[in-house]
């Protein structure tokens, strides 16, 4: 869909009056590669979108997309695409003329504006929709459409901001896999914003993890689950979280709740406060001496039960208690 | 209202009953002295002497034809007020709607301070200035100038109408236009094919208000013209009413009043669905 190209953020700063809405953030997305940037709401995941956009300001750093600084570029040159969490579709032209009006005022001639608009409708099967207005469409359609509009702009870069949060839980789990289809169909780096792990870790080839303006980790989601950098990417990848038990050395030990194991002697004393039944497993919330532990195990509890539990020395994370970072 | 027919059967049409009295009687209220004038515009003057209210005899047409063909013929001033109207009010969106759009994409502060100057200056009274407006027409030569009218009105109007017609773009999401502008649209291809397409209610509700406040103005039309073919509504009435000093032609004012009334009613029935539209814009989530 366009040409091979790649994304390069140096030290990206945004301040807000004084206060440092993004503190130096470095990514890099390669060609075709789809990066998901996660983080609580808040963290400044959406305002590195809109910088990288040129929407708003860059205080400090540079933005380079295949090898050109951007980052003083105006929006209209950086030949990048966004789909708005809102869709932001033109709601008083049907999907035809939403779809066509950029690229008519761009000057592209009508044959080819035919040809790409029939490729793209049929790409996101909304062939039968396309003289239907925005309000005349579902969210899931809406969101196609964008998708579309995105699409045609021809980016080197495809920017998705929380395009998920509008839809029901279902919808999303239909989407994930074409959302990504499509996106590695295309050359494009693409950056998807959401706040939700189980969208990035389906849509992504790799995840940033974005906290207070500030990039904790970037990897593959197989990293950041094995491997958390710092206690932020521990407690925020992961469900149920990750049992965080601090010991007397000034560490904090990090263990999943599935990797936990009964054991006959010796490990912790645990007792069973509630229980959740989900089918293929169980999610207990346990009483322990050092505080409450989450056990997701498949055997049968019951609500009051006495346990050992342990788990294997791999499994463990151990961070320093000070500085959060993975020891 | 379904609930209260269904809780009290017997008394099922009082409510409806009761809101249609309060109708009829704020319909009287308001369109009363207009429908009075349409009753006077089609007496002849002796059956208007005799008494009030008669409706036996006595009617007659005599009151138009006799404005109409005067010297000049009445439909010289609508036409002339048309011009100034439609003229004043094209200059004042011309200028109101970059105005309002810059003043939307500013800062809050700049927005309340300017938004607070423009609005002193919308309730400010007019009145007051009108010998200092003739003053200038004056020394700049537009005395008698039909066109040079729509100087002064599109003036006045433009506070009220860079108000209006911020609050309309500040209320569109921002997100369609920074979607445009990543698009590659210009400045002039946001406003002309996403921003203002989407604010048809609130641009014509505010053109509309610049046109009635030029049909119905008086001081300053009446200061700025003297020759009678170039005289606009207002004081054309004025003259009709005063022309002579022994009688009040009461058939011909209100012919005139009801032949000055009909196309701004004509605006009113074409664009009535943007008008409320317009009204009632933000009142509810699009």
């Amino acid at each position: 869909m366009s040409t091979a190209a790649s994304l390069r953020v140096d030290g990206l700063c945004r301040r807000i009056g004084g206060r440092a809405i993004l503190a130096g953030i470095d990514l890099e997305v390669a060609a075709g590669e789809c990066l998901a940037l996660l983080g609580p709401s808040g963290c400044g995941k959406s305002t590195v979108l809109r910088v990288i956009a040129g929407l708003d300001p860059c205080d400090e750093g540079r933005i380079l997309l295949d090898g050109r600084d951007i980052t003083r570029q105006p929006p209209a040159r950086r030949r990048v695409a966004m789909v708005f969490q809102s869709y932001a579709l033109y709601p008083h032209l049907s999907v035809e003329r939403n779809l066509t009006l950029g690229m008519e005022l761009r000057g592209v001639p009508p044959e080819q504006r035919e040809r790409e608009l029939t490729a793209v409708l049929e790409l996101l099967q909304l062939s039968e929709l396309r003289r239907r207005r925005p309000a005349e469409l579902s969210g899931g359609q809406r969101q196609r459409v964008a998708l579309a509009r995105a699409l045609l702009r021809k980016p080197q870069l495809i920017l998705l901001d929380e395009p998920m949060s509008n839809l029901d839980a279902q919808l999303r789990e239909e989407i994930r896999p074409q959302l990504r289809a499509i996106l590695s169909g295309g050359r494009a780096p693409a950056i998807h914003v959401t706040h939700d792990q189980q969208e990035a870790m389906g849509i992504a080839d790799r995840i940033a993890v974005l906290h207070d303006g500030r990039l904790q980790q970037c990897g593959t989601p197989q990293e950041l689950y094995h491997h958390p950098a710092n206690l932020f990417v521990a407690g925020f990848i992961g469900r149920p979280q990750i049992n965080l038990l601090p010991q007397a050395d000034g560490t904090v030990v990090g263990i999943r709740p599935e990797h936990l194991v009964a054991v006959g002697n010796g490990g912790l004393a645990v007792r069973v406060l509630s229980r959740e039944w989900h089918g293929a497993s169980q999610q207990l919330l346990l009483e322990s001496e050092q505080g409450p532990l989450r056990w997701t195990c498949d055997g049968n509890q019951a609500v009051g039960d006495d346990l050992r539990l342990g788990w294997e020395q791999r499994h463990e994370h151990r961070f320093r208690q000070a500085s959060g970072e993975r020891c | 209202m379904n609930a209260d027919g269904n809780v009290g059967r017997t008394g099922g049409i009082r409510p409806e009953m009761r809101t249609g009295a309060w109708v009829a009687l704020l319909l009287l209220w308001s369109l009363g002295p207009m429908l009075w004038q349409l009753y006077t515009s089609l007496r002849t003057p002796a059956a208007l002497l005799a008494g009030a209210g008669g409706l036996a005899g006595g009617w007659t047409l005599g009151n138009y034809t006799a404005v109409l063909t005067g010297d000049p013929p009445f439909w010289r001033y609508l036409l002339n007020s048309s011009v100034v109207g439609a003229l004043s009010t094209l200059l004042t969106l011309a200028l109101a709607i970059p105005c309002a759009y810059a003043l939307s994409r500013r800062r809050v502060l700049l927005r309340l301070l300017v938004g607070g100057g423009l609005l002193a200056a919308a309730v400010f009274p007019y009145v007051l200035l009108f010998l200092a407006l003739l003053q200038v027409a004056r020394q700049l030569g537009l005395a008698n100038n039909l066109l040079a009218l729509c100087l002064p009105y599109a003036g006045l109007q433009l506070p009220l109408a860079v108000l209006l017609l911020q609050a309309a773009f500040a209320e569109l999401p921002p997100e369609l236009e920074e979607s445009a502008v990543l698009e590659g649209f210009s400045l002039w291809q946001r406003l002309r094919w996403i921003l203002l397409p989407l604010m048809g209610p609130a641009v014509v509700s505010t053109g509309l208000l610049v046109f009635l406040f030029s049909w119905n103005e008086f001081p300053i039309a009446l200061t700025w013209i003297s020759r009678s073919e170039l005289l606009t509504l207002a004081p054309a009435m004025a003259r009709i009413a005063g022309s002579s000093v022994y009688t009040v032609p009461y058939g011909a004012f209100a012919a005139a009043t009801v032949l000055g009334s009909a196309p701004l009613l004509a605006l009113l029935l074409l664009f009535q669905r943007q008008i409320v539209a317009g009204l009632t814009q933000g009142a509810i989530k699009g």
